[in-house]
């Protein structure tokens, strides 16, 4: 009972019932509306609702507000938390919000007033910061940048390349036209800054030499006074531009206690699109409206009367047919369902499947805890996500992810315990001697690696050969009971055979070589029962032996679990060694109470990461390739999506 | 004491396994780390959101240098370095075994970050893209670091094994 099972509900009825019958469908939430395709018998009686372009308004609606909204977030004393819920607001303050919205939506245009305000502020400032960057090499020049030419001589500024070698030109055109006067005024990594004055009619003579040195002119014509007073007049225009944007700032803070207003309309505006959505996915005629969707098989009755209570239509549940697919919703025990979390990432069940949350949530548990393995911080993943989910109501992703943190955690804690790891070694740090403590209930990894290499193949072959059970499990279910027999069984048989054989003494190792060669007959003879002719048959099923050495790669693959529990304990230990290094004096203390608490905070942080990759890893590659295909898609009820609010007083089906 | 015994006894030999176990696992996981850093800091300039999720992927490029440390580790405390448990000479023959063990991860450790960086920086191209698949981009990039904690475990055991 792991994928909720889904029926077909058609509804026909009425046009001028259309908009209100959808809305009480969105209040129950459970029934998903699917795209209409008419067929060849239906194409010629009814025409789709082209709601596209309502849709496209609305959200281009929703983000005008959603920038309003950002804009007094940054003044909103109240600051939302990572885990706060929903705000709960009423229908009627709802619906009060909702009828005045000509009034939010002036804020609205406001504030988007004030934004168009600020980004011309903002490109003004950058302008005026580009002149000033410009201006400041010419500072040390104390002539006005208007001076103007004489009748018989030219004022010019020009720059040159830092590479040109400014002393020698400066020399040579005192030497060639001496009728000239040069001043280096600045040079940078860049350039070199000049400034040159010469009579007119030497000209020539002046540029032919500068161009060998790489000049070239500036004009600063548009700006009267010196570099200084220039720099000057642009940094009192950016004082005033700062002293504008604070004026315009405050304006918009004014609205800040607005705020709530613009996410109830945020939320009002998101289920009108919704709506809208699932309205272009119906098909109507001049007064009748169709529409195909899923529910859920234990509400269909329900959601029947109630409809038909409300209005007057038709309403036809049936059953899917064989093998086809519907939409996925799981349901699983509150222990596991914080795992589906780790299932979905890698892809929804299909309808036609098994659900493999259940097999695989006591794997995903045991792997994680014995990857991170130290019961302090176990207990910090325990109680830290116990509190938040007791202190907030939080929903959906986050209250799975903070279950599953929980869950975890308890692992952790477990593994820890009996791996000896608290804080890595910090026991034996304080003094506690207690071998069970030290060195774990069960055993120190780090003293006798090879033991938990041992168990961690141990738990990877179990895991495998769950695996391999569901999938005889899919096959029977399926009806192909040999082919399970066959494919698992045998398998099974020959596997276990070659482990008893291989570690196994006296009568165990009589036993798997007996079992061994039986399973590797029994396949030898069916794993080619597909192919066609006798030697085929033989020559494939030979080769699927080959198979083995699949499954012990696989084994090893395991190995990271030893690999990663060593990690966590031995940086731990680090960690403490490190902190401990400036003794048992005051100063020492603190040190080592500093140091604690980052690096294992640290610590927990990467090995977190560590652990929920490699047990997802060991799940998704390992344990998911044995037998489970993915694909499903996901049950999308149509429903009141908000994103601020909760309203209360909804109709509950 | 001959003056190349300075230079080549047990003792500096072991510890010379474990730098060499450091450098070189570091040296590709600060190559890694910096590389996805980079793609991330790219896609959190379009879209601020997106930088818990960037970080995550940056993350898995940075294990092989804490193997390394690992390594390193493992080795100081058995020849005494930390700890101070009092081992005696160690012959060249065993400080040579001790550097030779910590060649896989040092080796590996080294390479793994790089390729495991190239996975995690085409994981941040699906985060910019399709944040919600962001655990498939992880687990592409994680399939590398399987050669990582191989060669750990390689290390591990070795410098476990090897009798003093």
């Amino acid at each position: 009972m792991a994928i909720v099972d889904m029926n077909k509900i058609s509804i026909i009825g009425l046009q001028k019932n259309k908009e209100e019958m959808i809305t009480s469908l969105m209040k129950m939430g459970v029934v998903e509306v699917s795209d209409f395709i008419p067929d060849d018998q239906w194409s010629e009686l009814v025409t789709k609702d082209e709601t596209e372009s309502d849709v496209a308004t609305l959200e281009a609606d929703l983000m005008r507000i959603k920038s309003s909204i950002e804009y007094l977030s940054k003044y909103n004393s109240q600051k939302r938390g990572l885990f706060a819920p929903k705000k709960e607001i009423s229908t009627q303050e709802y619906n009060e919000i909702i009828q005045n919205r000509e009034h939010i939506w002036n804020i609205v245009d406001q504030i988007a007033h004030y934004d168009e305000q600020l980004m011309q502020l903002l490109s003004e400032e950058n302008r005026l910061n580009n002149l000033i960057a410009t201006f400041e090499p010419w500072k040390p020049l104390t002539v006005p940048f208007d001076v103007e030419n004489t009748k018989n001589t030219t004022v010019l500024l020009g720059v040159l390349p830092a590479i040109a070698d400014v002393e020698k030109m400066k020399q040579n055109l005192e030497e060639n036209v001496p009728e000239s006067y040069v001043e280096i005024i600045n040079a940078d990594k860049e350039q070199n800054y000049i400034f040159l004055i010469y009579v007119n009619s030497l000209e020539n003579e002046v540029m032919t030499l500068l161009k060998q040195y790489g000049f070239a002119k500036v004009s600063f014509n548009d700006f009267h006074g010196t570099a200084q007073e220039n720099i000057n007049k642009a940094r009192q225009e950016i004082e005033k531009i700062k002293e504008k944007r604070k004026e315009i700032l405050e304006h918009i803070s004014v609205f800040a206690g607005e705020k709530e207003k613009l996410e109830v309309l945020y939320d009002y505006l998101l289920i009108q699109k919704d709506r809208k959505e699932a309205i272009g996915r119906l098909a109507h005629t001049n007064n009748v409206f169709v529409l195909n969707g899923w529910v859920p098989r234990e509400l269909s009755e329900k959601v029947e009367k109630t409809i038909l209570q409300k209005y007057d239509c038709i309403v036809e549940i049936k059953r899917p047919e064989e093998g086809e697919e519907f939409p996925v919703l799981l349901r699983n025990h509150p222990l596991v369902e914080p795992f589906e979390l780790i299932t979905e990432m890698y892809s929804l069940p299909k309808s036609t499947e098994v659900d493999p949350n259940a097999a695989m949530a006591p794997f995903y548990f045991m792997f994680f805890g014995l990857m991170l393995g130290d019961a302090g911080y176990g207990l910090i993943m325990t109680i830290v996500t116990a509190i938040i989910l007791k202190k907030y109501k939080t929903e959906g992703l986050m209250n799975k992810l903070l279950k599953l943190g929980c869950l975890c955690g308890i692992s952790t804690f477990f593994w820890g315990a009996m791996f000896g790891g608290w804080f890595g070694d910090f026991p034996s740090r304080i003094g506690i001697t207690n071998d069970k403590i030290v060195n774990g209930i069960w055993f120190n990894p780090v003293n006798d690696p090879m033991k938990l290499l041992i168990w961690s193949f141990v738990f990877g072959a179990i895991h495998l050969f769950v695996g391999m059970g569901m999938q005889g499990y899919n096959l029977i279910r399926k009806g192909k009971i040999w082919d399970a027999v066959f494919d698992v069984g045998l398998w099974y048989v020959f596997l276990i055979g070659l482990v008893l054989f291989g570690v196994g003494k006296g009568v165990l190792n009589d036993i798997g070589k007996y079992m061994s060669i039986a399973g590797a007959v029994g396949l030898i003879l069916t794993q080619g029962r597909s192919k066609e002719g006798i030697i085929k048959k033989l020559f494939s099923g030979v080769l699927s032996l080959y198979n083995t050495t699949a499954f012990f790669s696989d084994v090893m693959s395991y190995s990271r679990i030893l690999a990663l529990g060593l990690a966590t304990g031995v940086i731990g230990t680090v960690i403490n060694t490190m902190g401990s290094l400036f003794g048992t004096n005051v100063i020492g203390i603190i040190i080592f109470v500093i140091v604690f608490i980052g690096g294992h905070i640290f610590n927990l942080a990467i090995n977190v990461l560590g652990s929920y990759v490699h047990s997802s890893r060991l799940q998704y590659v390992e344990f998911f390739g044995k037998f489970y295909e993915g694909g499903g898609k996901a049950f999308q009820p149509l429903k009141i999506k908000t994103k601020y609010i909760n309203l209360k007083n909804e109709e509950d089906v | 004491m001959a003056w190349y015994e300075i230079f080549f006894n047990g003792k500096a030999l072991a510890v010379l396994g474990a730098a060499v176990a450091v450098i070189f696992a570091g040296m590709g996981s600060a190559r890694g780390v910096g590389m996805v850093g980079e793609a991330a800091a790219g896609v959190v300039t379009e879209d601020p959101d997106k930088f818990g999720q960037t970080l995550l992927l940056q993350a898995l490029p940075g294990t092989q240098g804490i193997y390394g440390l690992l390594t390193a580790f493992i080795i100081l405390t058995k020849i005494g370095v930390i700890g101070g448990a009092d081992v005696g000479e160690i012959s060249i023959e065993k400080g040579m075994l001790l550097l030779a063990s910590a060649l896989p991860i040092a080796i590996v450790g080294y390479q793994s970050a790089i390729c495991q960086a190239r996975a995690a920086v085409a994981g941040i191209n699906i985060v910019a893209k399709r944040p919600e698949e962001l655990a498939k981009g992880i687990t592409y990039a994680a399939m590398v670091e399987t050669y990582a904690v191989l060669a750990l475990l390689a290390s591990i055991l070795a410098v476990t094994g090897i009798q003093l």
